[in-house]
């Protein structure tokens, strides 16, 4: 175990280390300065900002000192907000990400386990098929399209929700349900595989021969039994909520994590881009990591060991 | 006592050698591993209804060069017409919208001429919006294949390549796997696209790049349970090189995981583009994608609804189509899976 | 003299907070208050680093200068009670109103002037805007690091007077002094405070009509309170202005319909459906978007029948009201509409330069002209990229030069629609055929334009030349410079040389239209500088 999780730590470093230097070479090649009037500025002002920035020195310079600060969590500062950390402006915004990102995906992820189980006991029937429909659809409509449905609807025309902002439950409802939608689809479709396959197995055939109720195969047995091997997609749930959160929280305008990358990207804020990538390259990461101990815990067949696979 | 077994003269007959032993006959008709799969995909109907709609679809979308041969053709002054199909009377395919709280005739009031209508209306330019989906579907189709298509051959070479090499070589690149399968690929296809900007390849090779490591791994795991059959260590004794091998022993038998597998990535690279178009570093004007048609309807649903639901209706349904034909697909090549 | 992003017009954008509207109580007591929509985030609150419009339509509603700018361009004295203009227009004297206080409780003096105009011409600070101090007394030699910055020509004669020296006569000096830029700066807080001075609302004073609260460095929303230490506090009559950064148009739309928000700026097609409403207000920017011809780099350029072909191949009025449709008009000239009025007769400059033909459409002369030019030229066929910004605004509006360009037979044009700093970058670099620029007037004066053709400039991208029209804006920089109708007419002039040869084609005149709230009155809007001051804004 302490030697898997070394490794593990090991290449977690590296890869973190492989992501900061890719992208800091891929941002090198990219035009963008952290001027806005460069044509009226003279030579020396122009030098004194590249300065501040520590965009004078040579490349290989830039690079080390990038590095050695991003592992003290200093990624520099913004082109986009004068004399702001980068650090300090993810800081300042990872609150409402994180709060309508783990509302989406708890949501999503309930929901999802409902209807997944539904449809896998009543299998080949009309509840599976909906249930089928309605996944599909969550995985087929772009999550922008979901987020322009919900706030026309429900916020403009019904007046149900807050059409777009931040603060109070209620402004997170919508983009909650809109970042559901993802987490929702996947957990559904994987739910009902992994459920008809425990619902054929043997030990259920047996719960069943002794006169166990089917509410008790169902919850005792099944749906336990089917629900570990889904600790190994949070990870990819995860991408998918970091990726959905970019637009939803634009739609919703939310000061979130997602908005602020989005917008980097259209003004060439090149040091948030980073540190953005950075933050969820490292999240990624974590959750991959955490979700592969957990599994190796709960389920006793699998064991951590050093090596591989 | 002696007693003989009697036994009837016609207890035994003699086989004559004519006659034909069929107690070992196949009753049903003989079908390689991929007539079978067909079979059973023909039986799953919303599988095989999806898989014709995709057909007709990429018909449509493949002949739009010659049925739709402009749409890039702007003219402002039909700008953000409405559906209008003649003789239909119905709100919403008439040519009339609601203009600051009034339903107006827009065909009559930019002066279009009787004889011209748009039967999927026209954009902000002036452009006909049903010539552009047509070509859309197309650019978007074109996007998944190739990106798929990349994906394959870098997926399948790679997975193959790590499994039969084993050892050392097997341990560093699946290494390199876990480290691409740990960066968030939406943020890396990003980066990738303010680096090369703009046209249909960088954005294939960037949802391609991201895209590759699930296919090798899948085959990698397939390549290493082939590795240890009789026949390809029948093939390695008798001296065939690796390269054969990989092509005439282990392709074939990867061919279901492989086909599955596309079945996927198409649709999640389709989806892909229209996030990116979304975000604004998508496929450049004046070119269309369903998702660049998506995103340019969306700025005005309020009062254009039309817009975006017209390619959005597209994208969900090439989506919804891709998913059930590949859920039928997997169901239909591994048989297990799908019939306890 | 800013740059706008074409298609930036957004930024200008004000809105509301959602969320005081959500809690209910704070909307329905206070009646006094309105819901404004920005749709980008504050860049800085510091006078010396800001470049973005948010930040400086924050900054002109929080502090105050000598002036402010009222309706027409007018000035009116804020912090100065008179002004003593002496030597020929080199020397203005300000006596400075007693009694203004900072926010921190400090008085607000002559020095808090110098202390503000020195650090924002000193290097080490780098200010973007710094070159608005040209023509004060050694602001060249300090921003070239030939002099010290404390050498700059403006002094503090004890508490209640500044003396400011100018190199040459500044025509446009007063108009200057109402430009946030030029505001003064309390030196105990940016001390206090160092590197992150203007960073939160915290880390900022105020000395003008509103207080910023909430603004934590990049977040969504915040307001401006009326501010109770302000000198003028009883011409205020709104208490306070809520802000809420909405990026999507669509959702600000959505906003604003269900009156969560009380303003908001309307994109193209949405100004088509509100074009009637009885909310419907429209500004017209003092920016003017032009076709820029690299004649360097693509010598058939050079040729002028050429440009002109591809000017008059443009139907503008089409273009602004089908293609934009967002109230944008079109452009007659470079000098924008309703910048400046002439000091005898009162025309507008951009009606008095009257040079119909460079703004033209008839396809038929531009056929015409592109055959004579392309064989002058000796060639068959012209193929070019046509460059701009990669917002929604500039693509819509490349699509439409390319397919009105291509009506022209053996014309092939291709886009490059890249980020606003790269277009920025390579225009400056001649990296381009043809570009889509935008130039926004920070003074009303015509010469905010036309300097940028001067031979030379770094900002004539096409490099275009002239030798009469470069002499004609030297004279109306010092020869005629006190003489307001001499040097207007050399301004005239000048512009007239420009368009009769093209040098570049005018596009349009940006627009900003919105939905305002009928019960909001008494903003004033200015074109140029600070466009939209709230101090005297009423709510029913």
């Amino acid at each position: 175990m302490v030697k898997y999780l070394a490794r593990r730590i090991f290449y977690l470093i590296l890869t973190m280390f492989l992501i900061a230097s890719v992208t800091f070479f891929l941002m090198k090649l990219m035009p963008g300065t952290p001027l806005n009037n460069q044509a009226k500025l003279t030579a020396s002002q122009i030098h004194t900002i590249y300065q501040q920035y520590g965009l004078d020195k040579p490349l290989w310079q830039q690079y080390v000192t990038y590095i050695v600060n991003a592992v003290q969590g200093n990624f520099g500062t913004s082109f986009q907000f004068s004399n702001q950390a980068v650090s300090y402006l993810i800081g300042s915004r990872i609150g409402p990400s994180a709060i309508i990102g783990a509302q989406g995906m708890i949501l999503g992820v309930i929901l999802g386990i409902c209807t997944g189980s539904l449809s896998a006991i009543r299998k080949n029937t009309w509840v599976d098929g909906t249930a089928n429909i309605i996944s599909i659809l969550g995985l087929s409509i772009p999550s922008f399209v979901f987020a322009i449905l919900l706030q026309y609807y429900f916020g403009l025309k019904l007046q149900l929700f807050p059409v777009a902002g931040w603060g109070g439950f209620a402004s997170t409802i919508l983009p909650t349900i809109a970042l559901a939608a993802s987490p929702f689809a996947t957990t559904s479709r994987f739910v009902r595989t992994e459920m008809v396959d425990v619902m054929g197995s043997d030990y259920i055939e047996l719960a069943r021969a002794k006169g166990l109720s089917r509410f008790g195969i169902v919850f005792h047995h099944a749906l336990r039994n089917s629900l570990i091997p889904l600790v190994t997609v949070i990870g990819p749930l995860a991408v998918g909520i970091m990726t959905g959160s970019m637009v939803v929280e634009n739609i919703f305008s939310i000061p979130g994590i997602g908005e602020q990358f989005v917008k980097s990207i259209l003004v060439n804020d090149y040091p948030t881009i980073m540190g953005v990538t950075l933050l969820y390259s490292g999240l990624l990461c974590l959750v991959l990591l955490i979700t592969d101990i957990v599994y190796g815990i709960i389920d006793p067949r699998i064991r951590l060991s050093g090596k591989g696979e | 006592m002696d007693e003989k077994i009697k036994l009837p003269e016609d207890a035994f007959q003699p086989v004559g050698k004519d006659d034909k032993l069929d107690d070992e006959k196949i009753a049903a008709p003989s079908r390689t591993f991929l007539q079978d799969a067909w079979h059973r995909l023909k039986e799953n109907k919303a599988a095989f209804i999806s898989m014709w709609i995709l057909i007709i679809i990429a018909l449509f979308a493949f002949t739009s060069p010659i049925t739709a041969p402009n749409p890039n053709s702007a003219n402002p002054d039909y700008a953000n017409l409405p559906p209008k199909i003649p003789g239909v009377n119905i709100n919403g395919f008439n040519g009339t919208s609601i203009q600051g709280g009034q339903r107006v005739d827009q065909y009559k009031a930019n002066n279009v001429p009787e004889s011209k209508h748009f039967i999927l209306g026209t954009d902000y330019l002036g452009r006909s919006l049903g010539q552009r989906i047509l070509h859309g579907t197309m650019i978007s189709l074109l996007i998944g294949l190739f990106a798929t298509l990349i994906d394959l051959l870098i997926g399948v070479g790679y997975g193959i390549i790590s499994a039969w090499k084993g050892g050392v070589v097997d341990l560093v690149m699946q290494r390199i796997i876990e480290i691409m399968q740990s960066i968030p690929n939406i943020v890396i296809m990003v980066l990738l696209l303010l680096v090369i900007k703009g046209g249909i390849l960088p954005i294939i090779l960037a949802i391609a790049i991201n895209e590759w490591t699930t296919m090798a791994r899948l085959t990698r795991a397939q390549t290493l349970q082939l590795k240890s059959q009789e026949y390809v260590l029948a093939a390695q004794t008798l001296g065939e090189s690796s390269g054969k091998i990989a092509m005439k022993h282990l392709l074939p038998n990867l061919s279901s995981v492989i086909i599955i597998q596309t079945m996927f990535t198409i649709p999640a690279a389709i989806f892909f583009e229209a996030f990116l178009s979304y975000i604004g570093i998508g496929i450049q004007a004046p070119i269309a994608s369903l998702g660049t048609l998506i995103n340019d309807g969306q700025r005005n649903f309020q009062f254009l609804p039309f817009q975006m639901w017209y390619p959005a209706i597209v994208l969900a349904i090439i989506m919804i189509a891709f998913n059930i034909l590949a859920d039928g697909l997997r169901d239909a090549f591994d048989p297990r899976t799908s019939r306890h | 003299m800013k740059f706008k992003t074409v298609g930036k017009l957004g930024a200008v954008a004000l809105a509301s907070t959602f969320i005081l509207a959500a809690c209910g109580s704070n909307n329905s007591a206070k009646k006094n208050s309105v819901n404004f929509r920005e749709s980008a985030e504050i860049a800085t609150m510091d006078q010396s680093k800001v470049t973005d419009v948010v930040g400086l339509t924050q900054l002109g509603n929080t502090e105050e200068g000598l002036y402010r700018i009222g309706k027409d361009n007018k000035i009116e004295n804020a912090l100065a009670t008179d002004t003593k203009v002496s030597d020929g227009g080199k020397e203005y004297t300000f006596n400075i109103r007693k009694g203004a206080k900072w926010s921190n409780g400090e008085t607000v003096t002559a020095k808090d002037f110098v202390f503000g105009w020195q650090r924002t011409v000193n290097p080490k600070t780098a200010s973007q805007y710094a070159y608005l101090f040209s023509g004060i007394k050694n602001a060249d030699k300090i921003a070239a690091n030939k002099a010290n910055y404390k050498t700059l020509g403006v002094k503090a004669d004890g508490d209640n007077k500044l003396v400011v020296t100018l190199d040459r006569p500044v025509p446009y000096f007063k108009l200057l002094m109402g430009f946030p830029i030029f505001f003064p700066q309390n030196e105990k807080a940016v001390d206090k405070y160092g590197s992150s001075y203007g960073t939160t609302s915290a880390k900022t004073v105020y000395n003008g009509p509103f207080k910023q609260e909430g603004w934590k460095g990049s977040n969504l929303s915040w307001k401006l309170v009326k501010n109770p230490d302000f000198w003028n506090k009883s011409s205020v009559k709104t208490d306070t202005i809520n802000y809420q950064v909405v990026k999507d148009a669509g959702t600000a739309l959505n906003m604003y319909n269900s009156k969560k928000l009380d303003q908001n700026t309307l994109t193209g097609d949405q100004v088509k459906q509100y074009k009637n409403d009885k909310n419907f207000v429209k500004y017209l920017n003092s920016s003017t978007f032009y076709l820029e011809f690299n004649e360097k780099k693509d010598k058939y350029f050079k040729n002028q029948k050429i440009r002109q072909a591809l000017s008059l191949a443009i139907n503008r009025d089409q273009f602004t009201k089908k293609v934009l449709a967002d109230g944008s008009e079109p452009a007659t000239g470079l000098t924008s509409a309703g910048l400046a009025k002439d000091p005898k007769t009162g025309t507008d400059f951009a009606k008095e330069v009257n040079v119909p033909e460079a703004s033209k459409y008839d396809l038929a002369q531009a056929k015409k002209l592109m055959a004579e030019g392309l064989k002058e030229e000796g060639m068959k066929s012209l193929n070019f990229q046509l460059m701009s910004d990669d917002t929604t605004g500039a693509k819509q509006s490349t699509e439409y030069i390319q397919s009105a360009w291509e009506k022209i037979p053996n014309v092939k044009v291709s886009l490059s629609n890249i980020p606003f700093k790269n277009r920025l970058a390579n225009s400056q670099n001649g990296k381009f055929d043809a570009v889509i620029t935008a130039w926004g007037a920070d003074f009303s004066d015509p010469i905010s334009f036309l300097q940028l053709f001067t031979t030379g400039n770094s900002l004539n991208n096409g490099k275009w030349k002239s030798a009469e029209f470069d002499q004609l804006i030297k004279d109306a920089g010092d020869k005629d410079a006190n003489n307001p109708e001499k040097r207007w007419n050399d301004m005239l002039k000048a512009e007239r040389i420009l368009l009769k040869e093209q040098a570049i084609s005018p596009l349009y005149q940006q627009a900003q239209s919105m939905l305002r709230n009928q019960n909001i009155k008494g903003i004033v809007y200015n074109s140029a500088g600070l466009n939209f001051d709230y101090s005297h804004m009423t709510v029913k």
